[in-house]
């Protein structure tokens, strides 16, 4: 699995990641469109939008997502 | 918008291990400037059924496909933003640089679908486009940035898919066998 930005934040990814990947492939393909994860996905979100903004990207990235591109 | 590039593959696995290698495809052999990537956001629209999600990518120690001297400082933060359509089996893709976007901004747009003639197959087509070039004369620009180099970075990204898919080819027969069980 890839590391994080934050590394404080890889834990929080890999718990993520893992529920993520599972729900993905035996949730979401096979059509059941629930979604699942959200709480450790708030946690690990968190965490790295806090990241984002101590390298100073914040800004960058909030640019770039202005648009909708689809 | 020019666009510069543009490229059909198939992969010879279904659409629905390659949307998921997809999302497994770093860290991998053929992508070892990958520093880190994180989900920024994702949700699924409950009136599509869609699934959006965007992706914070940071490459270290490599110039962007179109760095050419210009950059000094080698890192690079990419954003990813994807549309997954179960039910149409579309998935469209769309990446870019946010780093040096102002110098210059690649749009590498993906559209992954079944095949058209075998309903196992995926088939990708990609498209890059120059969305901003600080001003200079475009086909400077577009000669400038090596579009062999640009066509040698998306090949060493079907590389990494490519391993990926095989990982979970390996995984999905190991577990048909009993031998795993997760």
């Amino acid at each position: 699995m890839s590391q994080s930005i934050g590394r404080s934040c890889d834990e929080l990814k890999k718990e993520y990641d893992t529920c993520f990947n599972k729900w993905y492939s035996e949730k979401f393909l096979k059509g059941d469109l629930r979604p699942e994860c959200e709480e450790i996905f708030k946690k690990y979100r968190d965490c790295v939008l806090n990241a984002v903004k101590n390298k100073n990207i914040d800004k960058l990235l909030g640019e770039a997502r202005k648009d909708d591109p689809f | 918008m020019v666009k510069f590039f543009q490229h059909t593959f198939k992969y010879e696995y279904n659409w629905d291990s390659v949307t998921l290698a997809f999302w497994l495809r770093y860290p991998n052999p053929f992508a070892s400037h990958v520093e880190s990537v994180d989900v920024i956001d994702r949700y699924v629209d409950p009136d599509t059924g869609v699934l959006r999600t965007t992706r914070l990518i940071l490459k270290r120690g490599v110039l962007p496909k179109w760095g050419n001297g210009l950059i000094k400082k080698p890192e690079a933060y990419i954003i990813e933003e994807s549309l997954i359509n179960p039910k149409t089996q579309t998935m469209i893709t769309l990446t870019k640089n946010i780093t040096h976007a102002r110098m210059m901004q690649v749009e590498e747009w993906q559209t992954f679908r079944v095949d058209p003639n075998n309903r196992e197959f995926t088939q990708v087509k990609t498209e890059a486009r120059v969305i901003s070039n600080f001003g200079w004369g475009l086909t400077e620009r577009v000669e400038g940035f090596g579009i062999k180099k640009f066509a040698d970075g998306a090949a060493k990204s079907r590389k990494g898919m490519s391993h990926v898919l095989e990982m979970i080819r390996e995984k999905q027969l190991l577990r048909g066998r009993g031998f795993l069980t997760i």
